[in-house]
């Protein structure tokens, strides 16, 4: 029988191995996914999944069963990354790369694959292209709160709580990313007709 | 722009999201009727928000990648899993056993009939140094093994944590270094910390002087994060509130969000946690100390040294910490620190 994700957890305090991998299978994905998005860099992005999943297993004993199990994910997730990139910004003493050409062009055939979409490189491969630049030229501190509110879906509480400053930062660092976002996307803001 | 329309493109973000009050909620609304500029803006954050949700790509992996991960982050699990002290020594106990097994199988006359008895006497006196070595490490280890745990609430008076770090060079941009979150976590009794505080080195600039005042503590977080307050060298501390709770309190160490150092504090009745292999770290410029249930800070060094003078290794670095940071009621009383 499946055992519920509280049980999952239960077990894990328990000292059970085995319920660590049905709680990976669920949420490697969206870990990769945030991941990805702060680091933009897919080795990087492996290490922060592998270190969340491992401080998951190592730290179960503290995540109190009254929160959601997905929000104290979030927050191991997205702070495992951020200190990534910090780290790597302090070896490399320079400004982040962007996500590489190759790297771009493999996610857009990946997902033009899994959404049976032939045409999706013809016709929107340009403008899908400069939204997810745009994007992804954003400060890492307004980066990571579109990604969490836009993307991921997160309220303002939930990202103040993981990222552990007030709720008016966050609408602070929103405001200002939509703003930077809507002035890089001028050209097809201002043609879109929505 | 009028201040009237840049404190209303303020709130536009909010307004989109419908997250103002009712009344800022109206006023926008009266004001976007009336405004084309901002209307103008309002409608172009849509256009630039349709944009996000219909064509931004968010990055996937194939499904090779992810089916190997799972395996993948097994096998580092069971690399890096911390080893506890009476393990390494069981395995030490037991390669030793192996061995004079091995020797004992070696020295063995096997030309005489009942050979397996026949041991050559000059080698007798090593079996029994071995064999006595071996019980001598194992045998505590059975006995720890057999003993009755100890039950109980564990009925604090205060808990005390304290942790000294040294990261990399003063020189450095304080900007560069390193965050860390000392926390006590008692599970279900919700208790918050009643200080928290840290301090640097003494030398550094005076901006690197400061006392952290207690951080918003979020109900779901195993660990309180000085996010922006990175620090080079010093010591972080808490305290956490009387409690009668039976749960088992814990302690974590976290040098940029890595967990480096875990305890569980032992049941009632210890003045000090158990230290063990996971508790300190390897590397000598971390360390965790747990202080339970202290009336006196000086009292609890005394009896720390006392409990710790004989075992070298993980003790010296944790009696590195300077002893005006263990005496806890000075530290408690001071806004230096």
């Amino acid at each position: 029988m499946e055992r519920t994700e509280a049980l999952l957890i239960a077990d894990l305090c328990e000292g059970d191995e085995t319920a660590l991998a049905p709680l990976v299978e669920k949420y490697k994905r969206m870990v990769y996914r945030l991941a990805m998005q702060i680091t933009k860099n897919h080795a990087d992005a492996d290490d922060v999944m592998q270190e969340t999943f491992i401080k998951v297993y190592r730290s179960i004993r503290t995540f109190r069963k009254d929160a959601a199990f997905e929000t104290w994910l979030y927050r191991i997730a997205v702070n495992e990354a951020l200190n990534f990139v910090k780290r790597r910004e302090r070896q490399q003493a320079s400004t982040l790369e962007t996500v590489s050409e190759a790297e771009y062009e493999a996610t857009l055939r990946y997902r033009a694959q899994i959404t049976n979409d032939p045409h999706a490189h013809a016709e929107k491969a340009e403008l899908r292209h400069h939204v997810t630049e745009a994007v992804n030229s954003l400060s890492l501190k307004h980066r990571t709160v579109v990604i969490l509110h836009e993307f991921e879906g997160l309220t303002h509480a939930e990202i103040a709580s993981i990222l552990n400053c007030s709720e008016g930062t966050v609408r602070s660092r929103l405001h200002y990313a939509r703003k930077k976002l809507r002035t890089l996307l001028k050209p097809y803001v201002d043609a879109s007709n929505v | 722009m009028g201040s009237k329309c840049e404190k209303i493109e303020r709130l536009l973000s909010d307004y989109m999201d419908g997250t103002l009050s009712e009344r800022q909620q109206s006023v926008v609304a009266l004001h976007l009727r009336s405004c084309r500029s901002c209307k103008r803006e309002v409608v172009d954050l849509k256009k630039t928000n349709h944009l996000l949700e219909n064509f931004y790509v968010e990055p996937e992996a194939s499904d090779a990648y992810y089916a190997g991960f799972t395996t993948r982050l097994q096998h580092r699990i069971e690399q890096s899993a911390p080893t506890a002290l009476h393990q390494r020594l069981l395995a030490v106990a037991t390669r030793l056993g192996w061995h004079l097994l091995t020797q004992f199988h070696r020295r063995i006359d096997h030309s005489r009939l009942g050979g397996f008895l026949s041991i050559r006497q000059h080698a007798f006196p090593y079996y029994i140094f071995g064999l006595t070595l071996t019980m001598l490490v194992v045998a505590p280890l059975l006995l720890n093994q057999v003993a009755p745990q100890e039950e109980g609430n564990h009925v604090l008076g205060r808990l005390y944590a304290a942790a000294k770090i040294r990261f990399f060079s003063a020189d450095s941009p304080i900007s560069v270094q390193p965050t860390a979150a000392l926390a006590i976590k008692q599970d279900q009794a919700g208790a918050q910390p009643i200080d928290l505080r840290r301090s640097v080195e003494a030398g550094l600039p005076s901006p690197y002087k400061r006392t952290t005042d207690l951080p918003v503590i979020d109900s779901g977080s195993d660990v309180w994060l000085f996010t922006d307050e990175p620090m080079t060298e010093g010591y972080i501390f808490t305290a956490l509130q009387e409690n009668d709770s039976d749960t088992v309190p814990s302690v974590a160490l976290d040098i940029d969000s890595e967990l480096l150092a875990y305890a569980e504090l032992p049941a009632h009745g210890a003045f000090w946690a158990r230290l063990t292999g996971r508790d300190v770290l390897t590397e000598s410029r971390y360390a965790l100390l747990l202080l339970q249930g202290m009336d006196a800070g000086q009292h609890a060094l005394q009896q720390y040294e006392r409990k710790w003078s004989g075992f070298k290794g993980f003790s010296q670095k944790l009696l590195d910490v300077p002893l005006e940071i263990l005496s806890i009621p000075e530290v408690y009383d001071s806004r230096e620190l």
